[in-house]
């Protein structure tokens, strides 16, 4: 005789079972009613003869049960081999197991456990399953057997990430180890939480016909959470330093009722703020820190409450990345200081990020000069001649041609330029010219779009270049007689802008007007590509990937990167934070 | 209990034979006073306390013969001092009760008892009165000599339930009447004799004349029974597994012992005890009860 699971015959043990029971439970069956123990219990008592079996035929029956209960779960069958009591063909079942973050709940974690083993305990004799773990990817952690205690051990060994959850991902390396192994007719089973965002990319997936795929939810009818969802970081200067003010955003959800939690602030490993907030049962609030002194250099903070059913999002790690200036290398002729002062004086101003210029001859902008730039201004000089600079603008760098009066009178064009510069315009005897349509949608006006508009318009200009723009030039702002004042080309990944406004106090009061400021901050900050390092990352959170351009603030790669690139998977906040401590799941 | 309950306690043919009793006894009082009993305190009140209709043997002097010139019917003037004793009925109904082996239980076989001696008091004319007890004062009815038919209601609803305390229950039931009397105890006596002797001692203190009935089924006397049992102690649910035929001797020894201890306790504090079972005709316990009070009698 042979067994399909021998390991229940352990159970055998449990024949000891029926004789202590027997000894110790027999009298207690019908006990007889006394009216008082009194005198019986003055009188010593030998429990020996309690302990003597006397009802053998009893004691016998009861492990019989237990012996045959026993022999039931462990399977017998007679002079078979296990290939021949399969008369049924073999499964192969690919269990798709979802670890995910939101899967870390204490609701659903052991549940999921649970419907992971009764599918591998469901399997008969000779059928294969392979495991696989997933999150916004999916691991291969074993492949099919036909020894279910490994993939038992599998999903034992399995703990939940910190990441987000992608079905396509699961469904494809599903369908994957199904072809590699010439499965055939297979079935996958996915357990997981069903969490909406994982369906995306879902829709191009194509499954063969064969393949038959079966969801086992665990996902709880409520799911009490509480979670740090975002943080307002603002850099404050104070003197020479700075500081850092935070205000986080906190979330409750299905709570049974309101409840008192503390809110650490941590900035580069040291607590620099707490706070006792009461989070609703159900709802959001904001916990405002004190300023807190901002290290130099690039800093890591955190903002956490104490940790509950999903300790996964009650932390918010961020970075707040060192306060370095963009490079600006400026080329200006020799006696145009005066002109070039407002512009100077313009791009100083301001943080977040701030401005470095370097004031360089045309021929200096050799290939060591432009290395760390993050743009370059020719201020009414024509454009170099040279591989250099042509080179650096496509590989991403950002240039603006500031056209004068001496531009105007050369009357001279560049490849690299939107247009050409033809002449100037005099609007001095209609009192100066302003700005008349503008594109207000374009990034460059975005400070102007909310009833800004108005003061771009209180500009007057008496004197500008007029520029003939290239067919494949973008128009981003006209002046009221109908010429270009703003032409914008892009060139490989990096981008042109020809300015005709003038940036001197002597052809107009430009840089006379509050719109100044802000508007040829953003001109710079177009023409460099600049996008603010997000502070952190979310979980599932799709994103791109970094550009071949130079990023000055992070040190790496600046924000522009190229069309089609987007990349999922990452892996944690930028600036290498821990990992597994992101904002939301999903 | 419904009008007809009192005739379900009182069973005629054991009435008969009370009957024959009562008269015995009546006869060998007649001497001293109307009832049964002496009065303890003759003389100290003469306050009119009701008639009551001529019966053969009364004293034809204490015929009230204004009401006989009004009713044209012989009626006799009772006083509070006069002859009646007050009779309390103390009765345990705790769980340990309420164990039977033959047809009736103990607590049964209580009750039929009290109801007996109280009827038979009653006709006696003497004022009757009810206690029943468990692990405190249950029911209490005073003693009258109308409340022979609440005494009768109160048995016929008493259940027996919960832990006994004795010798607790007599001492404060001794502090109930400041009035002596005759105060008849039915319990099964499951306490410390000396315990039990401090709560007779109580009500002896105050006065009363004490019996005590320690009703017992034949099953606690012989404690029968073969093989491995779990007895189960009836008031406290305590469990103890053993072999009767094991300790049988021994327990009856104890028990023997136990009834012994309290007669000779409570003879020694002038209390009587009469120890029964359910097993014994209630005639013979009544008869033994009114042969010890005539010899109390006598002595006094």
């Amino acid at each position: 005789m042979n067994f399909l699971v021998p390991a229940f015959l352990a159970g055998f043990a449990a024949l000891a079972l029926p004789i202590l029971f027997h000894l110790r439970h027999r009298e207690r069956d019908r006990p007889h009613r006394f009216p008082s123990l009194m005198f019986l219990r003055r009188i010593p008592i030998r429990t020996s003869h309690r302990r003597r079996i006397t009802d053998w035929m009893l004691l016998l029956l009861r492990a019989a049960v237990v012996a045959l209960l026993v022999a039931a779960f462990a399977r017998p069958f007679l002079g078979r081999s296990t290939a021949q009591v399969t008369t049924e063909p073999s499964r192969s079942v690919v269990l798709l197991f979802d670890r995910s973050l939101s899967m870390g709940h204490s609701a659903v974690w052991p549940a999921a456990r649970d419907s992971a083993r009764r599918v591998v305990t469901s399997l008969g004799v000779g059928d294969r399953i392979a495991v696989v773990l997933f999150d916004d990817d999916a691991e291969v952690t074993q492949p099919f057997t036909a020894d279910h205690g490994l993939a038992s051990a599998a999903i034992e060994a399995a703990r939940p990430t910190s990441r987000g959850t992608r079905y396509a991902a699961a469904l494809r390396t599903a369908r994957r180890v199904v072809a590699d192994a010439n499965a055939g007719a297979a079935e996958v089973v996915v357990v997981t939480d069903l969490q909406r965002s994982g369906l995306e990319g879902l829709a191009g997936l194509e499954l063969p016909a064969e393949l038959n795929v079966r969801t086992i939810s665990v996902a709880p009818a409520k799911r009490p959470d509480a979670a740090v969802v975002g943080a307002d970081v603002q850099r404050i200067p104070d003197k020479d330093r700075s500081r850092l003010l935070v205000s986080a955003r906190l979330v409750s959800r299905d709570h049974a009722a309101a409840s008192r939690v503390t809110v650490a602030l941590t900035v580069s490993g040291r607590v620099s703020g707490t706070r006792e907030v009461n989070l609703p049962a159900d709802g959001a609030l904001s916990v405002a820190f004190d300023p807190v002194p901002l290290p130099a250099g690039r800093a890591r903070a955190s903002v956490a409450i104490q940790p509950d059913a999903l300790p996964g999002n009650d932390t918010l790690h961020f970075v707040v990345p060192a306060e370095e200036a963009l490079k600006v290398v400026l080329v200006a002729p020799g006696d145009a200081s005066d002109e070039t002062l407002f512009l100077e004086r313009a791009l100083s101003i301001g943080r977040a990020p701030a401005f470095r210029v370097m004031r360089r001859g045309a021929g200096a902008l050799d290939a060591a000069t432009l290395r760390d730039a993050a743009v370059v201004v020719l201020f009414d000089t024509p454009v170099p001649t040279g591989a250099a600079l042509d080179g650096w603008i496509r590989g991403g760098g950002g240039m603006i041609v500031a056209a004068g009066r001496r531009l105007a009178a050369r009357s001279g064009s560049s490849p690299v330029l939107p247009g050409s510069v033809r002449g100037a315009v005099e609007r001095i005897n209609d009192r100066g010219g302003a700005f008349g349509e503008v594109s207000l949608d374009h990034p460059v006006f975005t400070p102007f779009r909310e009833g800004g508009a108005a003061a771009l318009g209180a500009a007057r200009f008496l004197r500008y270049p007029r520029i003939n723009p290239d067919s494949g030039a973008e128009i981003l702002a006209r002046f009221d007689d109908g010429n270009p004042a703003l032409v914008e080309r892009t060139l490989g990944q990096g981008r042109v802008l020809l300015l005709a406004v003038p940036l001197d106090a002597v052809s107009g009061d430009f840089p006379l007007q509050p719109a100044f400021l802000p508007f040829l901050r953003r001109v710079t900050l177009h023409a460099v590509g600049y996008e603010p390092p997000p502070l952190w990352r979310t979980t599932g959170e799709t994103g791109s990937r970094r550009p071949r351009g130079v990023n000055p603030v992070s040190g790496g790669r600046h924000a522009r990167g190229r069309p089609g690139t987007a990349a999922r998977g990452l892996r944690g906040p930028p600036g290498g934070a821990p990992r597994g401590r992101l904002l939301r799941y999903v | 209990m419904t009008a007809s309950a009192p005739a379900g306690f009182l069973d005629p043919a054991l009435l008969a034979r009370i009957g024959d009793l009562a008269l015995l006894a009546r006869n060998v009082v007649d001497g001293f006073m109307h009832g049964l009993h002496r009065s303890r305190r003759v003389g100290l009140s003469l306050d009119f306390a009701e008639h009551r209709a001529y019966q053969p043997g009364d004293d034809i002097r204490r015929i009230d013969w204004r009401v006989y010139g009004r009713t044209d019917r012989y009626y006799v003037k009772e006083y509070e001092a006069d002859t009646n004793a007050g009779v309390t009925f103390a009765l345990d109904a705790s769980g340990s009760m309420d164990f039977g082996t033959g047809p009736v239980t103990k607590f049964d076989y209580g009750r039929f008892l009290v109801a007996s001696l109280a009827w038979l008091s009653q006709h006696q004319g003497d004022r009757v009165g009810l206690v029943t007890f468990s692990g405190d004062i249950l029911e209490v009815v005073p003693p009258s000599t109308r409340h022979l038919r609440l005494i009768l209601h109160t048995l016929g609803r008493a259940k027996a339930a919960g832990v006994g305390r004795l010798p607790t229950v007599l001492e404060r039931a001794a502090r109930l009447s400041t009035r002596a009397g005759i105060v008849v105890v039915v319990s099964d006596c499951y306490e410390d004799p000396a315990s039990v002797q401090h709560g007779i001692g109580a009500l002896r203190a105050r006065g009363h004349d004490v019996i005590l009935f320690h009703v017992l089924d034949p099953a606690e006397r012989d404690l029968p029974g073969e093989g491995a049992v779990t007895f189960e102690d009836a008031e406290t649910a305590e469990r103890l597994p053993l072999r009767p035929e094991a300790l049988r001797e021994k327990y009856q020894a104890e028990v023997a012992a136990h009834r012994a201890d309290l007669a000779q306790r409570l003879g020694r504090d002038g209390a009587d005890y009469v120890g029964l079972t359910t097993d014994q005709p209630l005639d013979r316990a009544l008869h033994t009860y009114l042969e010890r009070r005539l010899a109390a009698s006598r002595v006094r």
